[in-house]
This record gives structure tokens, C-alpha cells and sequence, in this order.
């Protein structure tokens, strides 16, 4: 250790002791008044919680944890990823960029925390039959899961603290430090999907409930489709509270330096939340079919049944993503010298997105009164019915991921005209690709109307292989097209409409509010069950609520996760004025 | 700044109305758990029937797949044509015996035209018992306007008993070694008193008790000083309530097998331990590189 780098070392260590410290009294705190509470209170399978009841309770504390959750496990990985990239090109402002994602995370630790033992509180008070019952079958899991969150706190202190001293040669150790963070922060997910998955789709126990194999019952239908769908989403959404926090900081801003620096980290939060998104649906197909195979039952009333419904209102938060994301994009395409050369694409975007929109959004039986059904002919519409099945949705989707891919391109491309002697065969070889693209997932998305639904199915597989194999392939053409590529002039970071920040606050709320919708859908297709088909919900909340009910839950959970963020928000900016 | 706060605020409302607005839209409806059925051996033709319909509506989750009117879903057969087609899907089984084994077996014979999806209702999430799939029975035979002939036999009330509750009480009794000098529910020694309906006679605190302390009370006509004497540290707290229940459950009393498990439970040790741990470990780390910084000052 050299000189310099031991009182820093001291300063880092003490930064991460008082994240163990205040991690330590939390837990003994929300332990013993868990006892205290159970032991003042009658014995009971379920306590009543007035006012609110369990279940809300436990929904909204559960739901802002994991929110809190996701944005902690997610804000690492890509700050780390900005990092990387900042010392394979060595630009500054690459490292500042991720330490400036780093710098949110320290507030939102300590929420997590709170939540989180405020969450076990509430379990062990008033679920304790249930409680009980989860904690013993996995036991050494709860143990490893303390260990997990007691690392994770020592080592992203440590992340934040040593950045500035990590630095030059040793930025190799800090590196270390970025890769140890994000795998205790995976495996502490993992961990906590043991309980929740098994919840879902449990196995590994006999018919009475009793443990046969621990492994068996970690590795349910649902664990690792959720592990994978919760890693990417939580990429996606802390990409997009992190462009929140840039809007935020650039609509504030004072000075021209800081407007442009905002500009650039909401562009790259967007970019990061709309990349780690586009994924999501084929990692959502899945964990579909995993709960498909664990139980027709609940695969059919998840997508078919009373849950149906909530997948229209999912494609409508999705579309609305997809339009905003673009429209941000096209803004942005105004501080691009050259690009106003792709602005003609724009309308007939527009149009393709809106469709696929109005196409995902459609519902497959409508509600209606006897008279309206006589006139349709039956619950579903003579022509409206057919774009309300899979084949039609799968259709929609595919082609708006591709219409948002090439949006992004066009925009990439902006400022650039490429100098290489292949570039006219390299442009007709990318329209042809994405033409290819589009003919095979529209081919298959009719054809899929005159086959059996289990045939059906698997077209999905090509039409997602058609998209993502001609995203890699323009990629793969794009990237040695524009090198050394000429350039109209750079771009103009922080001249931007006030207007494009408000499309990245678009996206943090239209995220926040899918997570919640997507989280209820999960949790709610157990119905009567704690865990389904095994252990039953016996409790008077043993019912699933109405849609509108369900949503203004969401809703409500949205704006509590708003005003702590805002909370986050205040003090990361703060931090601007203290040395690091 | 307070006023970007306050338009970004209000900016959250209106996204968030709205999203919460089109959740009203959409149809509304709720969905409640199956009511529990009680069938016995003298329920009546009609009303099996009718506790039938009910749970292929509800528990049995049969709808979500089949119909009983125009209006319902197609990925199975429609019930109302199974009474009739039973009789010809296979030779030498009646009705009555070809419903059951399609409820109960699914894949012994699969509808030509339709996919093998069907789960076994014994089986989770519909989990009925036998007296409920003759109770299906007997409504699907009633939706298809023949005799009902399903009858619920004592048997099939039986298994439906068997079917375990969550607490574990039983198990541990046997963990423990109680079943060694104590009959419960006819199986075990006779060095101590049979159990099987103790709670009849003492409150479950009394039950909990003994446990804790052996020598609290001595049920007379047995000796004392047999039971370990330290069985109170040998059964955690909450093992003790699942026991309790256990035992209560077997004298036709309720009691939740969980009340407060002590702080210094082997969960609370265990948790203890890990902060103590990481806590210690800081310090250590913290002093050591302290010391260094100094020795490096003096130098």
C-alpha cells in the first residue's frame, strides 16, 4: 500500500463499516420487533393489519423494495459497463459517467434496506403460520441470504469510495471491485427468487408439504426464467430512473457544461433502459412457457383468463414505451449535425409503431351485452377478434422492436457519412436484412392463422430469430462501415427541447408502473393460493381483486416510489458540492 | 428548482392517472376461493350434484378449458356432450366409470382432435379428493340429463381426511423420540400416557408447558422423572407450537402452531452471528489499515 493510498484505503473502509453498521442495527432493530410483536399479540395463522389490511400492506412494502431492489441490482452492472468502456477508450468521461450512476446508489441502499426489514417485519407479524412454514424449508438459504446482502453492502461501499483512488495503474483493482459487486448483487437475487418462484411453481416437496429435496425446490419451473427476466429488467429500469435522475439534473441545470453533461447521461440511461429492454419479451416468452409446462392451469388463466385483460393494459404501457423512446430519439436527432437527412423516416415510423400499437392493445373477447354479442356474432369480433390473437400480438411486437433497432441506427448514423469503398453494397446488404427480417416475422405471423396453436407457438421462436439475426448482422455491417466515417460536425450535447427530458421521465414512470403491473400479474395468478396448488391462502384476502382495484395499487405504489426517488434524486446532487 | 420539481411531479400524476384511469376500463370483476364442501355418504343425488358444479366453476378450475354453455372456452370438450359420448369411447366402461377416469387420468384416453393438456384433478392446483371428483361426476351426469349414479363411498371420505395440513406436529413428535413411551393416534410406547386426546383434558399453554418443564404436572398412574428433563432446550419454541397444534388438532381444537419464537432462537443466534461477524471483521480491517497510516505517519 503505497502512501498516498492508505489513508484513502482508511477512508473507504470506514465508508463501507458505516453501510455494515447501519445494515447491522436495521436487522437487529426489525428482528427483535418482529419478536416483540409476535409475542405481545395472540397466536394466530394470520394477524390483521387495521386500516390498510395484510395484503395491501405487504404489496406496497414489497413492491417499493423491489423496485428499490432493482435499481440498486441494476445500476451496477451498467455503471460497470460504462466503466469498461471508459478505460478500453480511455475517454474521462466514460469513468465519470459510471461514477455519477455509482453516486445514486448509496441513498438508495439504505431505502432498500428499510423496506426490506420493514417487509420481514410484516411477514413475521402477520403471516406467521405461512412465514414459518417458508423459513424452515429453507432454511440455509436465509442464512446465505444475509451473508449475500452484508457483502454486497461492504463491497459497493468500497466501489463508490475507492474510485477516485482507484485510478491509473490500479484501476484493474477497481474493476475487481465492479465485477465482486455485481455478483453478490446477482446472487442475492437469485436467493430471493428461491422463495418467490417457489411460491409459483413449487416442487421438491410431497403432497403434505413436507421438504424432499432443497435443490429440487430452488431449481422450480420459474426460477432461473425469473432470475434472467429480473436481471435484464432491472438493467432496463435502472437505466431508466437513471435518465430520470439526468432530466432531472438537465432541466436544473446552470451553466451550458452542465446541460451538455446531462443530455449525455440521459441519452446513454435511455439507451441502456431501451437496450436491456428489448430483450425482455423473449426472456417474458420463457418464463411463459416454463409456466405453461409447470401447469396448463395457470398458463391458461394467466393469459386466457381472468388475468387476460391485464396483458392488454401491459401492451399498452409496452407501445407507449416504444413511441416514446423513438420520439426521443427524433428529438435528439435535432442536436445531430446531418441527421435531419433521416427525418423522412420518421412519419412512416410513426405510423408502423402506432399501428403494431393499436394491433397489441386489441383484446380477444370483448365484454358486451347480449345484443352486442348477438350483433357480433359471439364474444369476439368478426374482424377485430383476429388481431387479438397471439399471432397478430407476436406480429406487432416483432416488427415495432424492429422499427425501434432502426430507429436507433438512423440515429447513430446521424453525424456520419461512412468513408469506406463498400458502403453502398454494405447499405443495400442492411435494407435487404431488415426487409428479410420484416418479410419473415409478417409471413409467419399470417400463415400462423391457418396452423394448430401448438404449431403456432413455435413460429414465435422464428420470427424473434429473424429480429435479433438481422439486428446482429446491420450491427455487425454497421460498425466497420463508419469507422473512420466523415463527420458533419459533432453533437451538440445539451441542445435538446426541454420536451425530450420530459419522454425520459415518460419512460421511468411508464417502467415503474409496468414493474408494478407485471409484479401483481405474478403474484396474482397463485389466486387463493400462498403457495400454489400446495399451501392455501386461508386468510380473508384469499381473493383476487378487480383490475381496477389491482391498478390504482400500482398506481399508488408509482407515486410513493416517485417522492423516495425524489429523495435520492436531492441527495445525489447534493453530494456535487462534498468531495467524494 | 422547486418549480421543475413540482412539474415533474405533476407531470407523474398525469402519466400515472392515466394508466390508473384505462385500469378501470378494462372489466372488472373478482374472483373468490372455492367455498368448502362438506359431503358425506347420505349427501343426496342433487346436492352432490350441485357441490359438483360448484367445484368444477371454482377449485377444479374446469372452465378454464371446457364449457358448459355457448359461451365458454374450447381447448377440451364440451361438457355438455360427455355423458352422451362416454358411453361409446370405450367398450366395456359405463358412464359413470369412464368420467372418473378421465378426471382422474386424463391421458388414459385422449378426445381425437384435442391436445394432451389435462392435468390429474388429484393432483395441485385443483387437488381434489374422491369424494369431490364423484361429486363432478355426478353433475356432469346430471348436466347431460341421465340418472346420477356417482355415490360418494366412506372411503373416498377418508382419503379426503388424509390429505395433510401444513404444521408439521406429527413429524416432530416422531423426531423427537415422544413415540417412543407415548401412543398417538395408536402408534408408539406405553412407558408414558397416550396423547392422542390429551388436549381434550389440558389447555394448549398446559401442553406447552410440560414440554418446557417436564416435572410441571405428572399425569397420574405414571412415574415421574422419565421425560428428559431437559426437553425444554432440546425443542425449539417453535417446534413446541407445532407440536401443541398438533395435538390440539387431535382433540378437534384449533390452535395457530405459531406464536413468537424467543430472540434467542436458533434463527436469532444464527443472525446474530453473521452481524457480529462482519462487524468485527470491519473493525479489524479498519484498525489494522489505522495502524499502518500511523506507522507510515511516523516514518
Amino acid at each position: 500500500m503505497s502512501n498516498t493510498l492508505a489513508p484513502s484505503a482508511v477512508q473507504a473502509l470506514k465508508g463501507a463499516y458505516k453501510g455494515v453498521f447501519k445494515i447491522s442495527v436495521m436487522l437487529v432493530a426489525a428482528y427483535l420487533a418482529a419478536q416483540w410483536l409476535s409475542s405481545i399479540l395472540p397466536a394466530a395463522d394470520y394477524r390483521s393489519l387495521p386500516l390498510l389490511g395484510n395484503r395491501t400492506a405487504v404489496w406496497i412494502i414489497a413492491e417499493l423494495h423491489l423496485m428499490f431492489a432493482a435499481f440498486v441490482l441494476g445500476v451496477p452492472i451498467f455503471a460497470f459497463i460504462t466503466e469498461i468502456i471508459g478505460v478500453a477508450t480511455k475517454e474521462k468521461r466514460y469513468d465519470d459517467l459510471a461514477r455519477e450512476f455509482t453516486k445514486l446508489l448509496a441513498m438508495a441502499y439504505t431505502l432498500t434496506a428499510v423496506l426490506g426489514c420493514l417487509l420481514l417485519v410484516l411477514f413475521i407479524v402477520l403471516y406467521p403460520k405461512f412465514t414459518s412454514y417458508l423459513s424452515k424449508l429453507f432454511k440455509p438459504t436465509w442464512l446465505l441470504y444475509i451473508v449475500l446482502i452484508f457483502g454486497e453492502v461492504v463491497i459497493a461501499y468500497l466501489y463508490w469510495y475507492t474510485w477516485d483512488v482507484l485510478q491509473g495503474a490500479k484501476k484493474y483493482w477497481h474493476l475487481f471491485i465492479g465485477v465482486m459487486v455485481n455478483l453478490f448483487g446477482t446472487a442475492l437475487l437469485f436467493v430471493a427468487d428461491i422463495w418467490v418462484t417457489f411460491m409459483m411453481s413449487p416442487a421438491g416437496i410431497d403432497d403434505a408439504g413436507n421438504l424432499t429435496s432443497l435443490w429440487a425446490a430452488i431449481n422450480n419451473h420459474t426460477w432461473m426464467p425469473i432470475n434472467i427476466h429480473r436481471l435484464l429488467a432491472n438493467v432496463a429500469f435502472g437505466g431508466a430512473i437513471a435518465a430520470a435522475y439526468a432530466a432531472v439534473r438537465f432541466l436544473n441545470a446552470k451553466t451550458e457544461e452542465e446541460r451538455a453533461r446531462f443530455d449525455w447521461m440521459g441519452y446513454v440511461g435511455s439507451f441502456i433502459a431501451i437496450a436491456a429492454f428489448i430483450p425482455l419479451p423473449f426472456a417474458g416468452y420463457w418464463l411463459g412457457r416454463e409456466i405453461y409446462q409447470f401447469s396448463e392451469q395457470m398458463g391458461v388463466s394467466m393469459m386466457g383468463g381472468g388475468f387476460s385483460w391485464l396483458w392488454i393494459l401491459q401492451a399498452m404501457l409496452i407501445g407507449s414505451l416504444f413511441l416514446a423512446s423513438n420520439f426521443y430519439l427524433w428529438l435528439g436527432m435535432g442536436r445531430i449535425p446531418g441527421a435531419e437527412r433521416y427525418a423522412k423516416f420518421q412519419v412512416p415510423m410513426m405510423i408502423l409503431l402506432t399501428i403494431g400499437f393499436i394491433v397489441w392493445a386489441t383484446p380477444r373477447s370483448i365484454m358486451a351485452t347480449s345484443a352486442e354479442m348477438a350483433a357480433m356474432g359471439g364474444s369476439h369480433h368478426p374482424f377485430l377478434g383476429l388481431f387479438g390473437v397471439m399471432a397478430a400480438k407476436h406480429t406487432a411486437v416483432n416488427l415495432m422492436i424492429l422499427t425501434t433497432f432502426f430507429s436507433f441506427m438512423l440515429y447513430r448514423r446521424g453525424n456520419r457519412i461512412p468513408a469506406v469503398p463498400w458502403a453502398a453494397t454494405a447499405k443495400v446488404v442492411q435494407a435487404l436484412v431488415i426487409a428479410a427480417a420484416a418479410a419473415v416475422v409478417l409471413g409467419y405471423g399470417v400463415y400462423s392463422y391457418y396452423v394448430p396453436s401448438n404449431i403456432r407457438i413455435k413460429f414465435s421462436i422464428y420470427q424473434v430469430a429473424a429480429v435479433l439475426t438481422a439486428m446482429a448482422v446491420f450491427v455487425a455491417v454497421d460498425i466497420p462501415m463508419l469507422k473512420g466515417a466523415k463527420e458533419f460536425g459533432a453533437i451538440r450535447w445539451g441542445q435538446i427541447p426541454a420536451r425530450a427530458q420530459y419522454a425520459l421521465f415518460f419512460l421511468a414512470i411508464s417502467f415503474t408502473w409496468l414493474m408494478g403491473l407485471m409484479g401483481y400479474i405474478r403474484s396474482g395468478i397463485r389466486q387463493h393460493w400462498h403457495v400454489y396448488g400446495r399451501v392455501a391462502d386461508e386468510s380473508v384476502n384469499a381473493y383476487t381483486m378487480t383490475h381496477g382495484h389491482a391498478t390504482l395499487i400500482v398506481s399508488g405504489i408509482t407515486i410513493v416510489f416517485f417522492l423516495l426517488v425524489s429523495v435520492v434524486f436531492y441527495l445525489a446532487a447534493r453530494q456535487d458540492r462534498e468531495p467524494a | 428548482m422547486k418549480i421543475t420539481f413540482l412539474k415533474i411531479f405533476a407531470f407523474v400524476l398525469v402519466v400515472v392517472g392515466t394508466y390508473a384511469y384505462v385500469g378501470q376500463l378494462v372489466p372488472q370483476f373478482e374472483e373468490h376461493p372455492p367455498a368448502k364442501q362438506v359431503i358425506t355418504v347420505q349427501t343426496p343425488p342433487q346436492e352432490l350434484a350441485s357441490i359438483g358444479e360448484e367445484l368444477l366453476r371454482t377449485k377444479g378450475g374446469c372452465l378454464i378449458c371446457h364449457k358448459v354453455t355457448d359461451a365458454g372456452n374450447e381447448r377440451g370438450p364440451d361438457l355438455r356432450h360427455t355423458v352422451r359420448e362416454a358411453a361409446k369411447r370405450k367398450p366395456g366402461m359405463d358412464v359413470e366409470e369412464y368420467l372418473t377416469e378421465s378426471i382422474v387420468t386424463p391421458d388414459a384416453f385422449i378426445v381425437p382432435g384435442y391436445p394432451k393438456m389435462m392435468p390429474s384433478a388429484l393432483k395441485p392446483p385443483a387437488n381434489l379428493n374422491m369424494a369431490e371428483v364423484k361429486a363432478v361426476v355426478a353433475y356432469l351426469q346430471s348436466l347431460g340429463g341421465t340418472d346420477i349414479t356417482a355415490k360418494v363411498q366412506a372411503a373416498d371420505i377418508a382419503a379426503a381426511k388424509a390429505a395433510g395440513p401444513m404444521h408439521r406436529g406429527k413429524e416432530l413428535m416422531g423426531q423427537y423420540g415422544c413415540v417412543g413411551c407415548h401412543k398417538i393416534e395408536g402408534e408408539g410406547g406405553k412407558i408414558g400416557p397416550e396423547l392422542t386426546k390429551t388436549a381434550a383434558n389440558h389447555a394448549p399453554a398446559e401442553l406447552m408447558r410440560k414440554i418446557i418443564d417436564p416435572t410441571a404436572w405428572i399425569t397420574p398412574g405414571f412415574p415421574p422423572g422419565i421425560m428428559p428433563a431437559d426437553l425444554g432446550n432440546t425443542v425449539p419454541e417453535g417446534d413446541r407450537h407445532e407440536i401443541v397444534a398438533y395435538l390440539a388438532g387431535l382433540s378437534g381444537k384449533s390452535y395457530s402452531a405459531t406464536g413468537a419464537a424467543s430472540p434467542w432462537s436458533h434463527e436469532g443466534v444464527r443472525l446474530g452471528l453473521v452481524i457480529l461477524v462482519f462487524n468485527l471483521g470491519m473493525i479489524a480491517a479498519l484498525l489494522i489499515a489505522g495502524r499502518r497510516v500511523k506507522k507510515m505517519e511516523s516514518v
